[in-house]
């Protein structure tokens, strides 16, 4: 009779204390026990997460730095696949430099600065992804997509400027595409990218293509014709991104 | 006729009221009607009346530039082209050097259309000072959580004070009846072998009440063990109160915005600074109950927000504590399950647009609420959870948007018939038909 109710006595211990650990984790930015730690955090490095301390070694290197980084200046992105020669425009470094007040004004440190005026000489560059009858519908749904999750809080759905964050009054000064209609196609590049007057650098949240993607998107508030053809697959309106349309003000 | 002369009637007092409080509330506007069309069309991308930004404040510009020692009119003639200006007026030229970026000409605007602008420029109330008018709530850490764990506390030390109470009046009983004589003093019986004598005599009740509790606490033991890694409910602390109902809903921010590489990756990313700088670079929070958390973005991007505000490049990271985090055995890609497989956001993360208090991994049945979900059984970011939506989850081939479906359908169509009959049985295609459950597409 006695050796049952020791074995009861010793398991509902094992239990209690068991269960009692696992309550007592009461640091609420752990997110409590795990069965094999070793097996849930690795030393290969992945992005937001802590590496000061791997299997007990303490790394202070690594304790209290972010795991993700910014690639180095001038890192060349690769996208693979089929490359012509537009492709490959979009993996070299932009042409463009952004002016050296850029620094200061929109926070481009480590960029590569130039003197001159680069924002009018970006009215020469003529947009890589030319619309076709054939690819204008597929680029302008892409367009809208990317419009809608990058532009769209603050230029607004119509592009005039009113995006719900201007509407709730929480930013102001959103000027409508409409009233800029003298800007180049490489003007609207060059904002995108390196930012203008109070909007940001965009340049680490759209790459190369897809600006270019989004300078066809927001030309249709322009011109509600723009990226149209009529049957005989000639575009309905002449395009706007003339180098010579435009000088800066 | 009728119906549309009743309505006329109806309309005309409103209009009549609106048309009068229009001009008893803005009676002054009128001369300046126009000034707040211009300052929005022309000004406002980098002026604004009580804010610096791109621009200075434009708010009594006129009178300081007047206390200033500008000469007369030099204010007109810096609007049309601010070169002229700053060649004819040193303080002008002083001006010149508030910011780097240089202003725009407006030779068009005439001089009273200038003071238009800046008669409604002056009109226009400092909102610092009106106070928060449809200010946020402060966003607040939920105290009921800290205050859980003292509940546990002191229901432990009530339940020991009553087992020492019961202990002790039992004691002081045994005592009684010895020195009443009621029972026989017996030197060696201690509390336990009267336990054990009592046992035995009950050892039918005693010996399945044992049964009893041993076997419940065996299945609460495994069912502790299975909450063990159950993240469900996990909410650490971060080190900026940052709203996602502020950004989300009330803005409308798409979720693509911030985390943008959601689209591209398999972290779907926690927004650089310079991304939060977009905007906060004009919401700096002046005089609302969240500007010091704004100062922190502030401090992360080194920028300095004072006069025509200056990034001084003297950067330090936001350290972001990781809230919904995989074993490092399990790949997870976020792209693949937006792009490819067109999830929603909220479909494993919740409805951010209300939610005010710091990110948490919403528990299973909050998810289930929200429209539009799958529903789930299994808690939040375990493996059952996973492999149960891949199993409801159906795929839409052939709608164009990627081939990725479509070819793994059309391998599977072509290379096992059996198999694919079998599948379409159901009439729907779940991503498990398509490999979704096998081990290697997770795990290797």
């Amino acid at each position: 009779m006695r050796r049952p109710l020791v074995f009861v006595i010793h398991i509902t211990a094992v239990t209690i204390i068991l269960l009692g650990l696992g309550s007592c984790v009461s640091n609420p930015d752990s997110s409590g026990l795990e069965y094999m730690p070793d097996m849930y955090r690795t030393p290969s490095i992945e992005p937001y997460v802590d590496y000061g301390e791997i299997r007990g070694r303490e790394n202070m290197k690594y304790k209290m730095a972010l795991s993700a980084l910014t690639p180095p200046s001038h890192t060349v992105p690769y996208y693979g696949g089929k490359k012509d020669s537009v492709d490959i425009s979009f993996m070299l470094p932009y042409i463009r430099k952004a002016n050296i007040s850029f620094r200061e004004t929109h926070g481009l440190y480590g960029f590569d600065f130039s003197l001159a005026d680069e924002y009018a000489l970006a009215a020469k560059d003529i947009n890589p992804l030319v619309l076709t009858n054939k690819n204008s519908s597929e680029m302008l749904m892409k367009g809208k997509e990317l419009y809608t999750a990058m532009c769209q809080h603050c230029h607004g759905e119509k592009g005039d400027g009113n995006g719900p964050m201007v509407l709730s009054g929480a930013y102001v000064g959103v000027p409508a595409y409409a009233d800029r209609s003298s800007l180049s196609d490489g003007q609207i590049f060059y904002s995108i990218y390196y930012g203008k007057g109070m909007m940001g650098a965009h340049n680490s949240l759209v790459s190369k293509k897809e600006i270019w993607t989004l300078v066809h998107y927001v030309r249709q508030f322009q011109n509600p014709d723009y990226g149209k053809f009529d049957e005989s697959g000639n575009p309905k309106t002449k395009a706007i991104s003339d180098s010579s349309a435009t000088k800066t003000k | 006729m009728k119906i549309s002369n009743i309505q006329k009637i109806k309309r005309m007092p409103s209009k009549f009221i609106f048309v009068f409080s229009l001009l008893v509330f803005l009676s002054p506007s009128i001369s300046f009607a126009d000034g707040g069309g211009n300052f929005k069309a022309k000004c406002s991308s980098c002026h604004q009346p009580h804010k610096n930004g791109t621009g200075p404040k434009l708010f009594q510009a006129r009178q300081k530039w007047s206390t200033g020692g500008a000469k007369e009119g030099s204010i007109y003639q810096w609007v049309n082209n601010w070169q002229t200006a700053a060649a004819n007026d040193p303080y002008a030229a002083g001006v010149s050097k508030w910011s780097a970026t240089a202003m725009n000409a407006f030779p068009e605007l005439s001089k009273v259309q200038i003071d238009e602008i800046l008669d409604w420029v002056d009109a226009q109330p400092d909102p610092a000072t009106a106070g928060p008018a449809n200010g946020a709530p402060v966003v607040d850490v939920d105290p009921a959580s800290s205050e859980e764990g003292g509940n546990t506390w002191l229901w432990i030390i009530l339940s020991t004070m009553f087992i020492i109470i019961i202990l002790s009046v039992g004691g002081v009983r045994r005592q009684l009846k010895i020195s009443t004589g009621e029972s026989t003093p017996n030197d060696n019986l201690t509390y336990t072998e009267e336990f054990k004598a009592w046992a035995w005599k009950y050892r039918l009740p005693v010996g399945l009440g044992t049964l009893v509790i041993f076997l419940s606490l065996i299945v609460t033991l495994f069912q502790g063990l299975g909450r063990i890694n159950v993240v469900e409910n996990y909410q650490p602390s971060q080190p900026i109160a940052f709203p996602h109902d502020k950004h989300a809903g009330v803005n409308g921010i798409d979720c693509k915005y911030c985390h943008n590489s959601v689209t591209k990756s398999k972290s779907a990313g926690i927004p650089t600074v310079n991304v939060c700088m977009n905007c906060h670079k004009q919401i700096n929070g002046e005089g609302k109950p969240y500007a010091a958390e704004v100062k922190k973005i502030y401090s992360a991007a080194g920028y300095d927000p004072t006069g025509s505000g200056k990034y001084t490049g003297n950067t330090k990271p936001i350290l972001w504590n990781k809230v919904h985090v995989l074993p490092d055995h399990v790949y997870f890609n976020h792209s693949q399950h937006v792009v490819v497989g067109g999830i929603d956001c909220k479909q494993c993360h919740g409805d951010m647009t209300k939610m005010s208090e710091a990110v948490k991994v919403q528990p299973v049945e909050e998810l289930n609420k929200i429209e539009g979900n799958i529903k789930l059984s299994k808690p939040t970011l375990t493996m059952g959870w996973c492999i149960e939506c891949h199993g409801a989850k159906e795929v839409s081939l052939g709608d164009g948007k990627n081939g990725y479906y479509d070819e793994i359908h059309r391998r599977l169509r072509d290379n096992d018939k059996s198999l694919y009959k079998k599948y379409l049985k159901d009439g729907k295609v779940t991503v498990s038909e398509l490999g979704g459950w096998e081990c290697a597409k997770c795990h290797y």
